[in-house]
């Protein structure tokens, strides 16, 4: 069983990280900068293999798990509870950067980074664009967290997952974003979308970005968010509570 | 209030015609429950002769008052009364029991007019009648249901289930009478499962509560006038009574519940039925 | 539905299931007053307390008593009201199954009865409260209509019909949660005894009840996938039986799998057995549901797995079935 401090670091770096894909997709301007870039950017914990990084080039950015070869920029952390206290937001302090020199890097995915700020509990952005896009972003960040805390081996989710016939879960928002996760006898898999080769086995439908925004931000715990229509959950019943719990596990790891 | 002479009269005749047409008919069908036909014999004829608001030639007639014999196994004796006021030809009697006969132990209401639910199976006419009560109440109409149990019959839950909810629902537009012949198939109700003190179970389910000797006109028809006129609670008629009634050979004995008689006893019981009717 | 493997989200309604048949039989009431609802101490859990709010003058709680509740219900409908009651499956079918067959059956009252929670959708109450006997116990009653819907639309629909016709209706639910097989009340053409198609198929058929089709129909769209070309029929009613649409699927597959959440024996695949046996015609039979044992606690979900009911031990069946040879032909020495 992974300790609380590997749990958060995993989800920092596997499900948090990911998501400047999307802010970077999501802003012209962003994608624009950083169209001409090449290089690594890493986040790293000293003297371990916790890390993640991302690729510039050709255009794209990619994310990649694990620690790369040569990052042409590094964001090494201390140790664990640095780099969760970095993500959480709690304080900008790492040990140091590898690659400083490399300011077009450190310059496009620092910015980015910050944005993920508006991940935040506290960050309530008032614009519906950004409201909008931190729906999206808080959709695709509870499924891979949920996928990651299984993969680590954290009970409270291997408990769902173990024996488990072949389930979908799903949320989506109408006319917006969507989001699943599969999981089948141990194993599971985070996905953006809708997954069609099976019906959902507990489907959380939002009435619309508000709605999404109000649950997935806990500002309405699920009861009070059905009754007042922000969100209808089909399927087994049982187990939307099952993984409404988790989602609630999820948020308070990474506070 | 005293019944008068002539109508006194009127009612004995009937009854004690009524128990000679039970003791032949048990005779001709091979066996009836004679024991229990006899016993509830007063209390029906009070009602069929007395108070029950039918006709004969409209046995569906809407606003006709409802009658169920929830001891459903005195069929004989509820079938000898509908012949007699005329629901159906009494030549269709001798065919009691027989295949395809409309009349077995226990009448159908599908296949007898003048039948208003098919009973026998013990426990289920008393809630019936309270439907049909509680039907009457809720579209405004003015007609009464009756019920008339067997006291072996209380002994089985869901009379009691029906004992709760009559009083629940205030269905003061229903009269139900207890046919008490003491007797069950396997001996006194005493024995086999007591049903004593039946007063005060009836009283602390929130009945009224009347006690009558359950052979007696005057008691009979003075108590069925205090029930239908009760506006309060619902109230129970323990009517009093003696299986075999009539009989003396029969009377109080448990193996008359359902029996057959040959033509000798046929006639025995005959003769003790006019004997008595002095 | 393509076949193949396609779902999307756009194919669910948005009212929550458990609120459609109560506002159905409101509707209804609205419209026809002889209506009376009638329940034992159930009225939350069988959602038939909307009919209450609505109509309380026309609603009665008996209380724990379903033998009384039935046996007034008989009384009712013989001033001319049509009473509709509702308790669990174990107690409507099996407790008052004297009641359904004397009071109701018998004497050809025009009573409908809702019996919730049956099968094992009443998961976590464990055996008490499960019902899977209902079938064969009301199968057996002469003149009573028997119909198992497999979502809320179906039960909706099948209520309004129910009250139409003369003559008890068993009419067997789960708890009111579980997802909708159409996608309105109107995207779909049911009529009492008249199965629904749901899938095409040649190579075998899944003969399906209750809240079981939803599976069926998941299963034959993975089977699609595998190549195999699977029927789905959603048999609604119990009984009068589609005979019809049953010897058709003989006819075209001569491979059956009957899915029920009841016991295998003397249930809806039992029901279908008798058709086919009585066709003459040969056929396998696989029949899907608890095989002859009480079922245990779980969550429904969970059960409908356990009890290989749903798609993915319906995909078992349908490949263990596949590979059956059900020809006289054992023999594969050439004769001399």
């Amino acid at each position: 069983m992974p300790t609380r401090d590997e749990l958060r670091t995993r989800l920092f770096l596997n499900a948090a990280l990911p998501l400047v894909k999307v802010v970077r997709e999501e802003n012209k301007t962003l994608r624009h900068i950083t169209s001409k870039l090449n290089g690594v950017v890493q986040f790293e914990v000293k003297g371990t293999d916790w890390g993640a990084h991302l690729i510039y080039g050709h255009g794209e950015l990619e994310f990649q798990r694990g620690k790369h070869e040569k990052p042409n920029v590094a964001f090494v952390f201390k140790d664990l509870v640095q780099l969760n206290n970095f993500f959480s937001g709690k304080s900008m302090m790492m040990a140091w950067v590898k690659g400083l020199y490399r300011l077009d890097l450190i310059g496009a995915t620092l910015p980015m980074l910050l944005s993920l700020k508006m991940l935040m509990p506290d960050a309530d952005p008032k614009e519906p664009a950004k409201r909008a896009l931190k729906v999206k972003l808080l959709l695709y960040m509870v499924t891979s967290a949920l996928s990651q805390l299984n993969k680590a081996g954290d009970e409270l989710m291997t408990k769902l997952t173990k024996g488990s016939p072949d389930r979908v879960y799903q949320w989506s928002v109408p006319n917006g974003p969507s989001a699943f996760l599969r999981m089948k006898n141990g194993k599971t898999k985070a996905g953006r979308g809708v997954y069609t080769r099976r019906r959902p086995f507990v489907l959380m439908r939002f009435s619309d970005f508000e709605g999404a925004y109000q649950v997935l931000t806990s500002k309405a715990p699920l009861v009070e968010a059905v009754k007042r229509g922000y969100v209808v959950t089909e399927g087994a019943m049982e187990y939307s509570k099952e993984i409404g719990l988790r989602m609630q596990y999820i948020e308070e790891l990474m506070a | 209030m005293a019944l008068d002479a002539a109508e006194l009269k009127r009612l004995k005749q009937k009854a004690r015609q009524i128990r000679e047409d039970i003791v032949k008919i048990t005779y001709t069908c091979g066996g009836a429950h004679i024991g229990g036909s006899l016993s509830q014999t007063d209390i029906m004829v009070a009602l069929y002769y007395k108070y029950l608001n039918i006709d004969p030639k409209k046995p569906d007639l809407a606003n006709r008052d409802r009658f169920i014999l929830s001891k459903g196994h005195g069929g004989a004796g509820h079938a000898v009364i509908l012949g007699d006021l005329g629901f159906f030809d009494t030549d269709l009697l001798k065919d009691f029991n027989k295949t395809g006969s409309p009349f077995g132990m226990h009448l159908d209401y599908l296949k007898v007019p003048g039948v208003d639910a098919s009973t026998g199976s013990l426990g289920h006419g008393f809630a019936i009648g309270a439907g049909m009560a509680l039907g009457a109440r809720l579209q405004g109409k003015k007609w009464r249901t009756y019920v008339v149990l067997g006291d072996g019959e209380l002994q089985a839950g869901p009379i009691w289930e029906t004992a709760m909810a009559v009083p629940h629902f205030k269905l003061t537009n229903m009269t139900t009478i207890v046919d008490r012949n003491m007797l069950c198939i396997d001996g006194s109700t005493e024995e086999i499962m007591a049903l004593e003190p039946l007063r005060a179970k009836w009283e602390s389910f929130g009945w009224k509560v009347l006690e009558i000797d359950g052979h007696d006109f005057n008691e009979i028809c003075g108590a069925i006038d205090e029930a239908n006129d009760e506006k309060e609670k619902p109230v129970v008629i323990i009517a009093k009574t003696k299986k075999g009634k009539g009989v003396d050979f029969m009377e109080c004995d448990k193996k008359w519940h359902y029996a057959g008689l040959d033509e000798a006893m046929m006639n025995k019981a005959l003769e003790s039925l006019k004997k008595g009717a002095k | 539905m393509a076949k193949g493997i396609t779902w999307s989200i756009e194919d669910a309604d948005h009212m929550t299931q458990a609120e459609i048949y109560g506002e159905v039989l409101t509707q209804l009431a609205k419209k026809n007053k002889k209506i009376v609802a009638l329940t034992a101490d159930l009225a939350g859990s069988t959602k038939i307390g909307r009919f209450q709010k609505d109509f309380p003058e026309r609603f009665f709680n008996v209380g724990i008593a379903e033998t009384n509740m039935m046996g007034i219900a008989s009384g009712m409908a013989a001033t001319g009201l049509i009473p509709v009651v509702s308790t669990f499956a174990a107690f409507a079918a099996l407790r008052c199954a004297e009641w359904v067959r004397t009071d109701l059956c018998y004497q050809k009252r025009n009573v409908k009865i809702i019996a919730t929670h049956s099968g094992t959708s009443f998961g976590q109450a464990g055996t008490t409260h499960h019902c899977t006997e209902d079938f064969a116990v009301m199968r057996v009653m002469a003149g009573l209509t028997v119909i198992a819907p497999a979502d809320a639309y179906e039960t909706a629909v099948a209520m309004a019909q129910a009250i139409e016709m003369e003559g008890p209706v068993y009419i067997r639910i789960g708890r009111s949660f579980e997802p909708p097989l159409h996608k309105s009340i109107d995207s779909f053409d049911f009529q009492i005894g008249k199965a629904i198609q749901l899938h095409e198929g040649t190579d075998i058929a899944v003969i399906a009840t209750g809240r079981t089709v939803n599976g069926a129909l998941e299963a034959a769209e993975i089977a699609g996938g595998q190549g195999l070309s699977v029927r789905v029929l959603d048999l609604h009613t119990i009984k009068p039986i589609d005979t019809e649409a049953i010897l058709k699927a003989v006819q075209d597959t001569r491979r059956i799998i009957t899915v029920e959440d009841h016991n295998v024996y003397s249930g809806m695949g039992s029901a279908v057995a008798d058709v086919i046996a009585a066709s003459g015609k040969g056929c396998v039979l696989k029949k899907l549901g608890l095989q002859d044992e009480f079922s245990i606690v779980g969550y429904p979900d969970d059960l409908l797995h356990y009890y290989k009911m749903d798609a993915d031990g319906i995909v078992e069946a349908i490949q263990q079935v596949m590979k059956m040879d059900f020809e006289q032909d054992e023999d594969w020495e050439d004769e001399v």
